[in-house]
């Protein structure tokens, strides 16, 4: 399945949130949709989900206008809420017959999610009475009842301890080895790295950047190194470099342990190896730097949503 | 409709086992049930007569309770104060028109009112001519009707001496005066009986007013709370806003319908059981001819339902259930205002108001039924009326959808009711 949303456009009164939006999602690979507080992702998914209609744009399945009410979904909302006096099976089972399931099958489908996420002791307990921990994840389980064919995860990892987080890191790997649309939203980069294989980034109602994680992540690498020396502190080895080598590079980010280099255009790797050698600067570390999710994402919205290289 | 179903009996499950709802229900059906049949168990003919179909009580016994009467009066004799200068006023009349009440001679204006200041007689009279009298009371009662009584009193006063200056027999003059008192006559109402018929409908006027705020607040609670839960954005992911609300407000139209009919239908059951041990006491309230209950119940159906939707989309623009109140003042002023012309107009129920009133939706449901029960109207008149209630109904539930799903995901400040209205009308 390929699930591909195309120019969308919302506006709220006069103002428009989104300003075209467009990416695609493919079964089986898991979407990052990252982006700053109001940046737009919540009304996306929004959309996706049905709940605001878009003023221009459209959604396509496979192809094919994407009818949400054809479609199975499962949408684990920021906002976290279910009934705190109801009972885990009470709830679970009327959501999931909200979503057309019939009884016994709804009954079925939560005994094994909540198997699953090892919460299944509390099936009758009343929602008020447990951890937050464990109510994240009934409300986990109240997103997967379903057997959604369709995944939307909106921080999926606040409020849980480590070992909670292990559980559900294991059920999102075993949604998409399914082969299940997964859009994944988190402000932790670290688990979108490890999970999503393309991302795209929305600052201001617009698609600030998208693609293969691996791609962007080797195109914001070029040209970037990283340098640390035997007989320089950090800090000291900056001043070093920008007074001694400033026709070669220039520096990017300090870092705790090395400095993060970028060589400039027509400079070869070659070209600075030998002017260091000039200086008396003792390489201890010099190779390509990897930048990770959260530098590629700083630098691409960090500064009010402009471009900005990575610092 | 699937969904709607599952909506409707996940809520209706809801009220049935709330524990309130449930004890409120039963307790009040079976202990307003139970005081229909207290004439059965105790004597009551002190309140309500004497019961038709029971056998006649001897007259010793009759006597019996008469001097019984006589003595608990005598027992509860108040003191009143006559300042009578001019000497008109009768002892032995005084006794007649005030029984029960011990008199006393007062000597002066003054000495009356401070007597009844100091609270040592409860009234006082001081006549100062045949045609006029001051009264002197402390605290004046509800029902007091001594100023009347006094002034009949003196009515009969004046007539007694008339006829003693002109030799003129009382007793013959008042017979031709009083022949009413005489006339026999048999009544045949062939259309309404207004009198009879407006407790009921005044009751009943009143019980759909308390029906339409207090079950519309607990639609609207229910809407809020799941805002403020945040449980509103998986339900309204998970199904249609129509499906939610509709189910929402028709379970909680059904809760309603069933507490108010359970407890209704056992004090109406009850009563019809017992009402020979009654007497017919209450009769005025309880023995309701069924075309009238029809009305009511058509007609409040309606109007309960038309008020709920709106309710529930009032819910739906709140964020916190403390703000319910402030964002549906306006709706519970349409309601008041409502019940308000409806109550004045009982008595003028052929008017031109509560005509008007019965045409319009959110009117309809109680000043159609109060002219079905006791004015004049005619079989189109009701249909109008009921097409036009139904229509509406439909319409307030399907703005009120729109509302709903307008304002489910907005959180903060209370959207002011006639913003929604007017923006999802423009919308349309």
């Amino acid at each position: 399945m390929k699930l591909e949303v195309k120019e969308i456009r919302k506006s709220f009164g006069d103002t428009e949130i989104l300003h075209g939006i467009t990416f695609e999602v493919e079964s089986g690979v898991a979407l990052g949709l990252l982006g700053r507080n109001g940046a737009g992702k919540t009304t996306t998914i929004r959309i996706l989900m049905d709940v605001f209609k878009a003023n221009e744009g459209k959604i396509l399945l496979d192809g094919a206008v994407f009818d949400r009410k054809e479609h199975q979904i499962g949408y684990l909302p920021e906002e976290r809420g279910l009934y705190p006096k109801k009972t885990v099976q009470e709830q679970l089972i009327y959501l999931a017959m909200l979503r057309g399931m019939k009884k016994k099958e709804a009954a079925e489908n939560t005994k094994k999610w909540l198997k699953r996420l090892e919460v299944d002791q509390y099936l009758n307990r009343k929602l008020e009475t447990l951890s937050k921990g464990n109510q994240q994840k009934v409300q986990l389980a109240s997103t997967l009842v379903c057997d959604p064919e369709i995944v939307i995860l909106d921080e999926p990892f606040s409020g849980l301890d480590p070992v909670n987080s292990q559980i559900l890191k294991d059920v999102v790997k075993e949604l998409i080895e399914q082969g299940k649309i997964v859009i994944f939203s988190s402000h932790q980069m670290s688990y979108v790295e490890e999970f999503c294989d393309n991302i795209v980034i929305i600052d201001h109602g617009e698609v600030a950047l998208k693609g293969r994680l691996q791609e962007i992540k080797r195109e914001y690498g070029r040209h970037l190194y990283i340098l640390n020396a035997e007989n320089y502190e950090v800090s000291e080895l900056k001043n070093k470099c920008e007074k001694e080598l400033a026709d070669y590079m220039v520096v990017q980010e300090l870092k705790k342990e090395f400095l993060v280099l970028k060589l400039k255009e027509k400079v070869g790797q070659e070209d600075f190896l030998n002017a260091i050698l000039h200086t008396d600067i003792i390489i201890d570390v010099f190779g390509n730097y990897k930048p990770s999710l959260n530098d590629i994402f700083v630098a691409r919205v960090g500064n009010d949503g402009t471009e900005g290289e990575i610092k | 409709m699937k969904q709607f179903i599952t909506v409707l009996k996940f809520e209706l499950a809801n009220y049935i086992k709330n524990r309130t709802y449930m004890v409120t229900t039963i307790l009040m059906a079976v202990v307003l049930g139970a005081l229909m049949f207290l004439p059965r168990v105790l004597d009551l003919t002190g309140l309500v007569g004497e019961s038709q179909g029971s056998v006649a009580v001897e007259e010793s016994v009759l006597e019996e309770q008469e001097e019984q009467v006589n003595e608990e009066e005598s027992s509860q004799t108040e003191t009143y104060l006559l300042f009578d200068p001019n000497e008109i006023v009768n002892q032995e009349l005084l006794e007649q028109y005030f029984p029960g009440v011990m008199w006393q001679e007062a000597e002066s204006e003054e000495e009356i009112r401070t007597a009844v200041e100091q609270q040592n007689a409860l009234a006082g009279f001081c006549v100062t001519a045949e045609d006029h009298f001051t009264y002197y009371v402390f605290n004046k009662s509800m029902t007091s009707g001594d100023t009347e009584i006094f002034s009949e009193l003196l009515g009969l006063v004046k007539q007694l001496n008339y006829c003693e200056e002109h030799d003129l027999n009382f007793e013959e003059v008042s017979q031709v005066f009083q022949f009413a008192d005489q006339v026999q006559y048999e009544e045949e109402i062939l259309g309404k009986d207004m009198v009879s018929n407006y407790f009921y409908c005044y009751a009943f006027v009143i019980l759909i007013f308390m029906m339409i705020i207090m079950y519309g607040v607990m639609i609207a609670t229910s809407v809020t709370t799941e805002k403020s839960n945040r449980s509103i954005e998986v339900l309204v992911t998970s199904t249609s806003s129509n499906s939610l609300i509709f189910g929402k407000v028709i379970a909680g139209a059904i809760a309603g319908i069933c507490q108010v009919g359970i407890i209704l239908g056992a004090i109406l059951l009850s009563y019809q059981i017992n009402r020979e041990a009654w007497n017919g006491f209450l009769d005025s309230y309880l023995n309701i001819p069924i075309d009238v209950l029809v009305t009511f119940a058509l007609f409040g159906i309606g109007g309960y339902l038309f008020y709920a939707f709106l309710y529930g989309a009032v819910g739906a623009l709140v964020s916190k259930t403390e703000d319910i109140n402030k964002s549906s003042s306006g709706l519970q002023m349409v309601i008041m205002i409502v019940y308000f012309v409806v109550l004045v107009q009982l008595m003028n129920v052929d008017g031109i108001v509560i005509k008007v009133a019965s045409f319009l939706p959110f009117s309809s449901y109680s000043a159609m039924f109060a002219r079905v029960a006791m004015g004049n109207v005619e079989m189109w008149e009701i249909i109008v009326s009921f097409i036009i209630l139904v229509v509406s109904v439909v319409a307030a539930g399907l703005i009120g959808a729109k509302i709903y799903r307008m304002g489910t995901l907005r959180y903060g400040n209370p959207v002011k009711f006639s913003h929604a209205l007017k923006s999802v009308l423009r919308k349309e």
